[in-house]
């Protein structure tokens, strides 16, 4: 018994010495700075480990460069297929959150629910910068908060197109798709059997079916002229039996309805699929593995025409201390070098005019087609309700129908249902 | 009996897991209750309020809560059930001298060493329908003549993610029966041995009735750890396609995800109701054997 | 034993099973692996190699130097290791009360102590971190070690009891007639015998501990990250950084083997033939 009480003690001294030491090695860096620099947390997440490596250059460059004391601290949580807004909101619920973070669009109904974002509106109207990006961005960011006021610092955008195989087409002879009754047909023609043994192994579309392809299928409901204000207008159900129909044609790969990013670039990359929907952020994965033999068109437009803006923003939480200098940092991300060096390393579409002006942008190709589709590049309707609905709504219900489990209609009737409510 | 001598000795030996438990789980779990009959949805913070059983009557005539139920019990049955009869037969063996046992024993730990994320994806992965080593597998044997996309196809999800849950437990019952069958005094089987009994006689009569207390709480625990597990489901399959490979678990924690706290918390106390239901004869049992 | 077991009747009863069962359990292990020497092309490509043909340790360069894994592995032992100790001390005391002593309350005590796992963690989030954080503990692996005790000692002391209920009440009534007092009778006699059941419950709290991620995500920060969240970092909105991630587990998994390969000699020892009954 002397023995194990004797252990446990130990063992509870050397707990709490690494507590100590923790909370020693906190105070001993403040004290060592001259006078205190203005600290500000920054949480993001990061796509790969060279991403996360920029950004922490990026806050390296600013804490050297900014000249108003202004210390960025900056840590990397979890992507974990959107849990990062959870990680967020949990830590701001309880008080610990960060001054400023990452963002996605479809969180912002949540956290101003709660009372968590800070007005940009102030800081917005006084910056130098202001005219660096488009109105129509501001606006959008206005939409999301639901009021006139800005709670989102738009950082980079990702206008989604379809990537395509050039050899393949030319092998069915026909060229890019200019109308979306073109896009269709490509589909059918794509799909052949290339090996001779009876069955189809190459598909005209790689279809994704899990959470996300939500995106690439907004732009088939457009095609027939519906919209997202209400899902269960015949032509948006047209548009929905045109996505199944692909699926049950035999023209995507029947692994479809669970496909994510991973597949369909893989399918794409192994040449299983002659077109895929995503956007520039995968395009040097793509020009690595395929050369010259990949390039790109914007979605076609059929009777209407919309393409899918994937999104990154920053914002400020009301509970940071340092607004201004928040604001300094994230405005640096949106047109100051940071955003040069983000966006030449990660490909995304710069929000900032000036830099997206660049050489390095204007001759990609990539970059092209992108800017060629962001006229008619949309968000879905930022509800309460959008995150449930991408998260499980979406995937569950359209491969419901995909599997034939129920019709166009009643999918179409449950999604609008699952976003408005009734 | 020693309930005159004991005094304050078992309260006192119970106290500091009591006190750590206390406040961390028994305030929240009531606090779960009290959600349950409000509209708790942090997304709409303004409309918190009372609403009596409306979220239980909302749940009752769910069918996506019914079929989830339905599954999560498939999902118990078969789940729990071959993890058992396979780490069983797992112990029995590694309890048997061989060359290179130590060895045996450590690598038939790693399904439960491995991280959840991982499991998801390689078993993901391995029954992937373009690049699955599974398929490949069956094609080359020629079982099949395509290849099946096991987590695409609504008949297939739910037996495969089970399949995975099997291998995720296997360690489990292997590790705790084969603790159990050490304090099984090796004379009984001698003295058995002696008297002519079969392989079968010696497991059925010996056994199993000396390590019945560990078989009760090894499977209640696993049944009530595996009904509330989310990780392999979401990570493989999210509960999709098409909810079916949903279970009650996994319903929950999605939805609670959503920040939809009052619905979240009325399945929640259902479940724990479902199992504290399940647990009872195991309890009685187990409470009537101590007694003995 | 008895008798001579002949080397046909010991290969069908023993090693076949045992290759099946071990084969089952370690394909998966073997895949990631595989995967994890493999250069990035041959992964998707359309023919499946059951062996790289080209093998590459890249991904292994990359987590040690560039990714420095080696500070959440070290995180990750060392809130395992102190959650292990913590639940193992307390759940023995209660579970020996619990299965020694017949006292009011036992049974809901008991009871209790089984539900606290029946509620989804999401909802005890919030409120945890706001704790941690007023109690200053916050981004500390004490916070970790905490909340993991909160869960592991209720099941263990279900587990502990359940092996206790098998053992005899007659070792230590022996022990005590020769005139030992009650935790006398618990070091001497019952412990040494208990071993290989705290080194199974151990194992149990050190695998809860090792892979769990809802609370690690919420109450770590880089410095004290654990492995489960470091992993996840891995997987970003462009996909899976398989190479990173596959020799991650690899590297997670067969340390805990190794320690398990020198606890498991333990569990052989227990009751031995000179063991009293009734």
């Amino acid at each position: 018994m002397r023995k194990i009480t004797a252990f446990s003690l130990v063992m509870a001294l050397c707990l709490l010495m690494s507590v100590g030491c923790k909370k020693k090695d906190d105070t001993s860096s403040e004290a060592g700075a001259t006078n205190t620099p203005i600290p500000i947390t920054h949480w993001y997440w990061a796509d790969n480990p060279d991403y996360s490596e920029k950004m922490q250059q990026i806050v390296k460059d600013f804490n050297d460069t900014n000249g108003k004391n202004i210390k960025v601290t900056a840590q990397e949580y979890p992507w974990d297929g959107g849990g990062y807004s959870e990680t967020v909101f949990t830590a701001a619920m309880g008080g610990g959150g960060p001054d400023t973070a990452a963002w996605k669009l479809t969180s912002t109904p949540l956290f101003k629910a709660n009372n968590l974002l800070a007005v940009l509106d102030g800081y917005i109207d006084d910056w130098t910068d202001k005219e660096d990006i488009e109105e129509s961005l501001y606006g959008v960011m206005r939409a999301a908060g639901g009021t006139d006021n800005i709670y989102v610092m738009p950082w980079n955008t990702q206008v989604l197109y379809v990537y395509y195989r050039p050899s393949m087409f030319k092998a069915v002879n026909i060229s890019a798709p200019t109308t979306y009754d073109e896009f269709l047909e490509a589909c059918r023609k794509l799909t052949r059997d290339t090996d001779n043994d009876g069955k189809n192994d190459v598909y005209g579309f790689g279809m994704r079916g899990a959470k996300g392809g939500q995106e690439p299928w907004g732009s088939f409901i457009y095609g027939r002229g519906g919209d997202f204000s209400d899902f269960s207008t015949p032509k948006a159900v047209a548009g929905m039996q045109d996505f199944i129909n692909l699926y049950k044609k035999g023209y995507v790969p029947p692994t479809a309805p669970t496909d994510g990013f991973n597949e369909i670039i893989a399918n794409f990359k192994s040449g299983k699929t002659a077109m895929t929907i995503h956007h520039i952020g995968s395009s040097s994965g793509m020009v690595e593995s395929l050369g010259e033999d990949v390039d790109a068109f914007p979605f076609p437009k059929g009777t209407s025409q919309w393409t899918s803006m994937g999104d990154t923003e920053n914002v400020v939480f009301d509970a940071c201390d340092n607004k201004d200098a928040a604001f300094e940092w994230v405005a640096y991300l949106a047109t100051g070098k940071g955003q040069e060096e983000w966006c030449k390393a990660t490909g995304n579409v710069p929000v900032s005019k000036r830099v997206q002006a660049m050489p390095e942008f204007q001759n990609n190709k990539f970059m092209k087609v992108s800017i060629q589709g962001a006229p008619s590049a949309g968000i879905f309707p930022i509800l309460d309700t959008t995150t449930e609905w991408i998260n499980t709504i979406w995937p569950n219900t359209t491969a419901a129908a995909l599997a034939g489990q129920k019709t166009a209609e009643q999918a179409m009737t449950d999604l609008q249902k699952g976003l408005y409510g009734s | 009996m020693h309930n005159r001598k004991s005094g304050f000795w078992p309260y006192l030996l119970v106290l500091p897991a009591l006190l750590v438990v206390m406040a961390v789980v028994f305030i929240p779990a009531f606090n779960a209750v009290l959600m349950s009959i409000q509209s708790y949805d942090l997304r709409r913070p303004s409309e918190i309020g009372f609403i009596g059983l409306e979220n239980y009557i909302g749940v009752m005539q769910d069918s996506l809560f019914w079929e989830s139920l339905w599954r999560t019990l498939l999902w118990v049955v078969f789940g729990v059930g071959f993890q058992f009869v396979f780490g069983f037969i797992l112990a029995l063996l590694l309890n048997r001298p061989f060359g290179g046992r130590g060895l045996a024993r450590s690598v038939s730990l790693i399904p439960w060493v491995t991280p959840g994320v991982l499991i998801g994806l390689m078993w993901r992965w391995i029954y992937d329908g373009s690049y699955g080593v599974l398929n490949d597998i069956l094609l080359k044997l020629g079982f099949i003549d395509e290849a099946i996309p096991f987590l695409a196809r609504l008949s297939t999800v739910f037996p495969a993610v089970i399949v995975t849950i099997i291998w995720q437990g296997i360690p489990f019952f292997a590790l705790m029966l084969l603790a159990g069958l050490q304090g099984v005094p090796g004379e009984l089987y001698e003295a058995a041995d002696i008297d002519g009994a079969n392989v079968f006689q010696k497991f059925f009569r010996i056994t199993v009735p000396s390590l019945r207390n560990t078989i009760y709480v090894t499977t209640l625990l696993r049944i009530i750890w595996v009904a509330n597990s989310v990780d392999v489901i979401f990570n493989m399959t999210g509960g999709g396609p098409a909810y079916a490979s949903q279970t009650l678990s996994v319903y929950i924690f999605n939805k609670a995800n959503a920040l939809n706290l009052g619905y979240s918390s009325t399945m929640s106390v259902i479940l724990t109701v479902l199992l504290l239901l399940v647990a009872v004869p195991y309890l009685k049992n187990l409470f009537r054997n101590q007694e003995n | 034993m008895k008798g001579k077991e002949n080397r046909f009747y010991r290969l069908l009863n023993l090693h076949i099973p045992l290759i099946l069962l071990l084969l089952f359990l370690l394909f998966p292990f073997y895949w990631t692996l595989v995967t994890s020497i493999k250069p990035a092309r041959e992964l998707y490509g359309s023919v499946v190699t059951y062996w790289p043909r080209q093998i590459t340790f890249e991904a292994y360069k990359k987590l040690f130097f560039d990714y420095n894994f080696l500070k959440p592995m070290g995180n990750s032992l060392l809130v395992a290791f102190f959650t292990t100790a913590l639940t193992l001390f307390v759940a023995s005391l209660a579970s020996y009360s619990f299965s020694r002593f017949r006292f009011r309350g036992r049974r809901l005590l008991m009871i209790l102590f089984l539900t606290n796992n029946m509620f989804p963690t999401v909802l005890l989030l919030i409120p945890l971190y706001a704790i941690m954080r007023r109690l200053g503990i916050l981004y500390t692996p004490l916070a970790l070690v905490l909340s993991y005790t909160t869960f592991t000692i209720p099941f263990s002391i279900w587990l502990l009891n359940g092996y206790l209920s098998d053992l005899p009440q007659s070792l230590e009534e022996a022990a005590m007639v020769d005139g030992a007092n009650r935790p006398q009778a618990f070091t001497r006699i019952i412990l040494p015998i208990l071993i290989p059941c705290l080194i199974a419950t151990g194992v149990y709290i050190f695998m809860t501990s090792w892979n769990e991620y809802t609370f690690a995500v919420m109450f770590t920060n880089e410095e004290s990250r654990t492995i489960p969240v470091s992993l996840k970092n891995l997987i970003g909105q462009l996909g899976v950084q398989w190479d990173l991630l596959t020799a991650g587990g690899i590297i997670t998994i067969i340390p805990v083997c190794i320690m398990f390969f020198f606890a498991q000699r333990r569990l052989v020892e227990g009751l031995t033939a000179g063991a009293v009954k009734g």
